[in-house]
């Protein structure tokens, strides 16, 4: 019986994979490294951070540094949360380092959605899509508080409902519902300027 | 204003960027490493033992076969008395207090065209495989033997003269 097929589900893969079957583990990483890489690469804005987070997502997985509770939702919520919690504290362990622009936002507070500066990496990734209209999605997003760029990910381009988002973000589900509206009407407010240049609009 | 209007069509395009983006390969190499290490391959038992426990198990292997047929020797139908006399017994006393040790069948003995009787002396050492008791004080003693050789010089039975 192939026990890693497209449609074997998580919970099973994952009882397999602590039995010691490398396969199970690597259907796993195949199923959901996509999308978390996508998530921690928006959400920080560095290739590289993204697959460092990726990696550590995966390797707490799989020392079960990091426990997943099949009880509490789905593995891919936990992934996310996981992921999110990591960027956290690299944001942290960077700004204690780093002198920022004043941004001192509580995490449930009605702060400006659209720091003065946003706090991600840029230089070698400045820009980093080819399609003119994502990267400029891309940028909008980054100039996001995180608080509000995590919601504004997880919902648009995860299509996660707002129960997963705010068991994700740890939160209730009135505050995901008013951070996506803000992180969306700031989002609209930036872009509202932009139009495709002839030659490289997205067709 | 609505901002689906406005946002959408970039998400969409946004969307449609990102789907072919992955972690990159190195991501997945380094946790199957990982995943090896925290899962050692079971290997069959045959592979787990080195070359040195095959050695051992290999002398041990020699050790328990030369003693399982040294002791089929010992126990050889052919040299264990039977009740009709067939054969002889490997040791037995004549009738003069000799002690006699059949090497060969009887029928091989009593087939031999031209046997012929050598007296020699043995040492007692060499006779302890035989069944001889040996004991410290005796272990360097020589034994008078009467050996009989068939036609070819193959012993074919020992007859201790002077032994107590």
């Amino acid at each position: 019986m192939n026990t890693t097929s497209a449609t074997t589900p998580d919970t099973d893969l994952l009882r397999t994979m602590r039995k010691g079957d490398a396969d199970a583990f690597a259907a796993l990483y195949r199923r959901h490294q996509g999308p978390l890489y996508r998530f921690a690469l928006l959400r920080c804005g560095s290739s590289d951070t993204a697959a460092d987070v990726v990696q550590e997502a995966f390797m707490g997985l799989l020392t079960e540094r990091f426990r997943f509770d099949p009880l509490r939702g789905p593995l891919q919520s936990f992934l996310f949360g996981v992921a999110r919690n990591l960027i956290l504290k690299l944001e942290e362990g960077r700004r204690r380092h780093v002198a920022l622009p004043a941004f001192d936002a509580d995490q449930d507070g009605d702060d400006d959605p659209e720091p003065d500066q946003p706090l991600i990496e840029t230089g070698p990734l400045a820009r980093l899509l080819d399609n003119e209209a994502a990267e400029q999605v891309r940028k909008a997003l980054a100039h996001l508080a995180p608080h509000y760029r995590d919601v504004v990910i997880l919902y648009e381009m995860h299509e996660l409902s707002y129960a997963e988002i705010a068991d994700i973000c740890q939160v209730d589900i009135g505050t995901v519902r008013s951070r996506l509206s803000r992180g969306r009407a700031a989002l609209a407010k930036r872009l509202a300027g932009w139009h495709p240049t002839p030659t490289l609009a997205h067709a | 204003m609505d901002n689906r209007d406005t946002i959408d069509p970039l998400f969409d395009a946004l969307r449609g960027e990102m789907a072919r983006l992955d972690a990159p390969r190195g991501v997945e190499k380094e946790l199957l490493q990982a995943f090896a290490r925290q899962f050692p391959q079971k290997q069959p038992w045959h592979r787990r033992l080195a070359l040195r426990r095959w050695a051992l198990a290999g002398s041990l292997s020699t050790a328990v076969t030369a003693l399982t047929v040294f002791s089929l020797l010992l126990h050889n139908p052919r040299l264990d008395a039977d009740p009709d006399g067939a054969s002889r017994p490997l040791l037995s006393r004549d009738g003069n207090g000799g002690l006699f040790i059949a090497l060969e069948t009887q029928e091989r003995i009593e087939q031999e065209p031209a046997p012929r009787v050598v007296e020699t002396e043995v040492s007692r050492s060499s006779l302890a495989r035989l069944g001889v008791p040996l004991t410290p004080e005796n272990a360097g003693d020589t034994v008078k033997a009467e050996m009989l050789l068939g036609a070819d010089g193959q012993p074919l039975a020992v007859r201790l003269t002077s032994i107590d």
